[in-house]
């Protein structure tokens, strides 16, 4: 086995993937059998169930593509489930990407002589909660015992930072891989390398320019009289090899100024033709000039919310093999205005980069050896495995039989340094600066002295630190929340908070459980997305309580204390503890992204289509051309979903979820510029909530209240003004908190609010309890018992009814907050 | 830091929970963090508490990652620079010269901290 680290990293990529080691020194691109760092993410499983994967099962796309699958990354975490006829099995999408994974674990031990337990894997960074959970069990399908998982564009940013040292300054990567894009901001200072935030598209990659240029092959034959329908599954394999010469010719124009796209015998309804087409590079860079335009705006959009103006950037790393695209170097250049950094190779600099975060996170992946017998006392060290900083800290804890030693001495490998001598701590903890070699691997010993100076020999007696960068905590790139149930989120981590992260919450119950209630579940959605409703975030995971795991009713209104925690790689632990029954719940279920019947997906778009058209009406109505141009400018990708169903209805499963995901952010588009027509009306909601605030704070309110509701109704104008809408609503949420503060010092208030609430008894959650506190209230009332009405008034508006529409929308939460 | 608590300013203020002076370079900011949090891994009571302007508060490795987050983000930096420097003086005594470390045990709340804050003021209505 290798003495030194082996520190693993994979590019699990939509078209190809690559595993690299790091050493802790040097990376190393792991070749496959067939001598290529580059292994195409394919499978392929014959009727005997034997299973191919990479260049050999690529061979068999044309011939044999039924039991041959590409491109399962753009389903992972969805339920579709890939069929294999000739073996008859049906597999998962991550199920596939688990036999690459395996694949490359192999080519690792045929190349190194060890088969890794531990690797960094990566994933985009706009990948989903379900998606990374998908991503992260293939790896353990795939015989690794521990995994971390990191974001595509942190990996590349390592990398580049790694090979390109000490600038300082913002640099962005521009990662376009063969089915998601994302881009990142970065930041490198003093060696720290930070991500700012991130963007992207999880469905826009090399494959749509393969289908750009597919479409314009399409066209061309039609004009010949041979009609090639993406709707028509007969025309399924005629596709595919269409697309399969499209994707060669896609790479002779990167050189060439045009490209033959030859098919011998192609078989369209029965008649047979050769195509013999010739595209130029014009043609081709006309159809594929939108994708890329797409992918700037996203660029442009990230450096503004970043405050980043035109030549702010150092350098543009680029990563993906479509980046060598010459039109598209052209135009990130001129958009973005940097260089782009030398010398980084776009195919294999993610999986560089995995390599070298799992050195930073110290997960060697070779197994665990066995412990040598123990020579002396125990010491826990704590250090960082790889580092920017010269003289970073070496902290450490003295195990047991190690009272006897009184000091630390660390002395560097070389002999040329060595600490003092660092007196333990009563509770056998030190801390102690070591100085690196600049750039390299240094190793150092460390020992104990005893009361008169001797030198004991500790357990473990040596370790190794990495000079090279630190990496800042990757920005969370969705915010996560929990649906409740009045379609509200309650945000637990925002966008651009640093992982991992963990928060709790105490929510409430709207609806009382009944233990062994067979299918009655308490649910608590946990939601993905920048928007205050629900229903127009993406639902990334349930944590339910079952009614037959209790062993006595829960009631309504019953504390839930709600932690949601997500590590470094985006994975997501959620803890449900009532202390009412004194149980935690932990199980999430990860939703894959359930299957939308391809008739609903046409009902949507239909819909969505008339309401873009009434919302268009309005703008012009208004004079409104700001939204008038953004529903324009967003239209076309209606036009671009009806195509994708059509393609799925002749058999493109990715299509469909591309249909699926491009009507969701119209949606959400559609429900912004909607808020944004309301702003009068939101205008007028501010002015009544001060209104009515001012009233009580004026009669009840102390000074600092009457001057903190001016400051805030002053601030709430100002977010008015900057049309702002998250800002005006947090302001006003304060106005009206002052208000009701102030409401309830009036001696009568708590008396108003039981009678408010006595008279919707009715409407409660639990009528018959509610009942019992309106009788008890009554009683409070008749003894001018303010404390009981008050404690009577908070325990009536936890039964408050919860309104089942809006129930519906939050995705079915059981939980709100009091 | 919970907005609705103006002496969370204070009390969680990045560069107490990390006991760095305002000019702390990057790399102090960095080093600083990197004890703390492996300190905390190993369970040392001696970092458990750090001094602020109103008396010992506690932490834990989240606060420290918090903190560095914080402080890696110059626009954040500025502003709680700005509320760090405007704390009262005899504020925490740190070693500059070496780790950022507190010096001292962390003592109760600075002599006159409150009033020179203005807290008593304003909460004594």
């Amino acid at each position: 086995m290798t003495t030194r680290p082996l520190y693993v990293g994979i590019d699990l990529g939509t078209t190809n993937s690559t595993v690299a080691v790091f050493d802790a020194e040097e990376i190393t691109l792991i070749r496959n059998s067939l001598g290529s760092v580059l292994t195409p993410s394919v499978v392929r499983i014959d009727a005997r169930g034997n299973v191919t994967v990479g260049a050999r099962a690529r061979r068999f796309l044309d011939t044999d593509p039924a039991n041959t699958r590409s491109e399962f990354k753009r389903l992972m975490g969805t339920t579709h489930q890939l069929e294999f006829p000739a073996s008859g099995t049906l597999r998962r999408p991550e199920e596939l990407s688990a036999e690459v994974l395996k694949s490359l674990r192999q080519d690792v031990a045929d190349q190194l002589g060890v088969a890794p337990e531990r690797a960094v894997v990566s994933v985009p960074a706009l990948f989903e909660l379900h998606q990374t959970a998908a991503a992260s069990n293939a790896a353990m399908r795939a015989g690794f015992e521990r995994v971390e998982l990191i974001q595509e564009p942190v990996a590349s940013a390592i990398a580049a930072g790694w090979t390109q040292g000490g600038s300082n300054g913002p640099w962005l990567v521009y990662d376009l891989g063969g089915g998601t894009f994302d881009v990142s901001l970065l930041e490198t200072r003093e060696g720290l390398l930070r991500v700012v935030g991130h963007d992207g598209d999880n469905f826009l990659g090399g494959r749509d320019l393969d289908r750009a240029l597919m479409d314009l092959a399409i066209a061309r034959l039609a004009a010949d009289g041979i009609v090639i329908d993406r709707a028509n599954p007969q025309h399924a394999r005629a596709l595919r090899q269409l697309r399969l010469a499209a994707e060669e010719a896609k790479i002779e124009l990167t050189r060439a100024s045009e490209a033959p796209i030859f098919i011998a015998g192609l078989d369209v309804d029965g008649q047979v033709v050769d195509v013999d087409l010739i595209v130029t590079r014009r043609d081709y860079e006309a159809a594929i000039g939108p994708l890329i335009d797409r992918s700037l705006a996203i660029c442009t959009r990230l450096l503004a919310a970043n405050g980043l103006g035109d030549g702010a950037l150092e350098r543009v790393v680029l990563v993906g093999g479509p980046t060598v695209t010459p039109l598209l170097r052209e135009r990130v250049r001129a958009v973005l205005g940097a260089d782009f950094g030398e010398g980084l190779d776009p195919m294999t600099l993610v999986a560089q980069g995995a390599a070298l975060f799992a050195g930073t996170v110290a997960l060697d992946g070779r197994p665990a050896a066995k412990a040598p017998p123990s020579t002396g006392p125990r010491v826990w060290l704590q250090f960082p495995a790889m580092t920017s900083d010269l003289t970073p800290f070496v902290v450490g804890k003295l195990l047991e039989q190690a009272n006897t030693i009184k000091q630390i001495k660390i002395t560097r490998s070389d002999g040329e340094w060595q600490s003092d001598p660092t007196p333990c701590e009563a509770d056998g903890t030190f801390a102690v600066m070591v100085r690196l070699l600049p750039r390299q691997n240094t190793s150092f010993e460390v020992q104990g002295l005893d009361s008169s100076g001797q030198a004991v020999t500790l357990q473990p007696a040596s370790f190794s630190i990495t000079h090279g960068i630190t990496l800042g905590d990757p920005p969370l790139s969705r915010s996560v929340g929990v649906a409740l149930a009045d379609n509200r989120v309650q945000v637990y981590f925002n966008r651009g908070s640093p992982l991992p992260i963990r928060r709790t919450f105490v929510l409430h119950t709207v609806e009382t459980v009944h233990p062994g209630t067979e299918g009655h579940v308490l649910k608590v959605p946990i939601v993905q997305g920048e928007f205050a409703w629900a229903h127009l975030c993406r639902l990334v995971g349930t944590l339910e309580i079952p009614s037959t795991e209790l062993s006595a009713p829960l009631p309504v209104g019953s504390e839930v204390e709600l932690m949601l925690e997500l590590d470094r790689g985006g994975q997501l632990r959620a803890q449900a503890r009532i202390a009412d029954i004194d149980r935690i719940f932990d199980q999430v279920a990860l939703l894959m992204t359930p299957q939308v019947s391809l008739e609903t997906l046409a009902d949507a778009l239909h819909k969505l289509r008339t309401r873009a058209a009434d919302l268009s009406r309005a703008a012009f109505l208004d004079r409104s051309g700001k939204t008038a141009a953004r529903l324009s400018a967003a239209v076309p990708r209606l036009d671009e979903a009806e195509q994708n169903i059509k393609a799925a209805r002749g058999g493109d499963l990715d299509a469909g979820e591309q249909a699926r995901r491009i009507l969701s952010d119209f949606d959400a588009l559609l429900a912004e510029i909607e808020a944004e027509q309301a702003w009068p009306e939101l205008g007028r909601k501010i002015e009544e909530s001060f209104a009515m605030a001012v009233s009580w704070v004026a009669g009840y309110g102390n000074d600092a209240e009457r001057s903190t509701l001016n400051e805030t109704y002053q601030a709430c104008k100002r977010a008015f003004v900057a049309r702002d809408a998250d800002e005006v609503e947090r302001q006003r949420a304060v106005i009206e908190r002052l208000g009701l503060a102030a409401y309830f010092r009036h001696p009568g208030a708590w008396e108003w609010e039981f009678e408010r609430c006595a008279a919707r008894v009715g409407e409660s959650t639990d009528v018959r309890r509610a009942s019992e506190l309106v009788a008890k209230g009554r009683e409070a009332v008749r003894q001018r018992d303010r404390e009981a009405i008050e404690q009577i008034v908070r325990e009536l508006w936890v039964l408050s009814p919860v309104d089942h529409d809006e129930q519906k929308l939050g995705h079915g939460s059981g939980l709100r907050k009091r | 830091m919970t907005t609705g608590d103006p002496l969370a300013l204070w009390r969680s203020n990045p560069f107490f929970v990390l006991e760095i002076a305002t000019d702390a370079t990057p790399t102090d900011v960095e080093r600083a963090g990197q004890r703390l949090l492996a300190l905390l891994a190993v369970g040392s009571a001696n970092v458990q508490t750090y001094p602020t302007p109103l008396g010992p508060a506690t932490r834990d490795a989240e606060q420290v990652r918090q903190a560095l987050a914080a402080l890696r983000d110059p626009e954040q930096r500025v502003l709680h620079e700005l509320w760090a420097s405007v704390a009262p003086t005899g504020g925490p005594a740190t070693d500059h010269n070496n780790t950022g470390v507190c010096a001292g045990p962390c003592a109760g709340p600075w002599e006159e901290a409150e009033h020179a804050l203005g807290w008593s003021a304003l909460w004594a209505r």
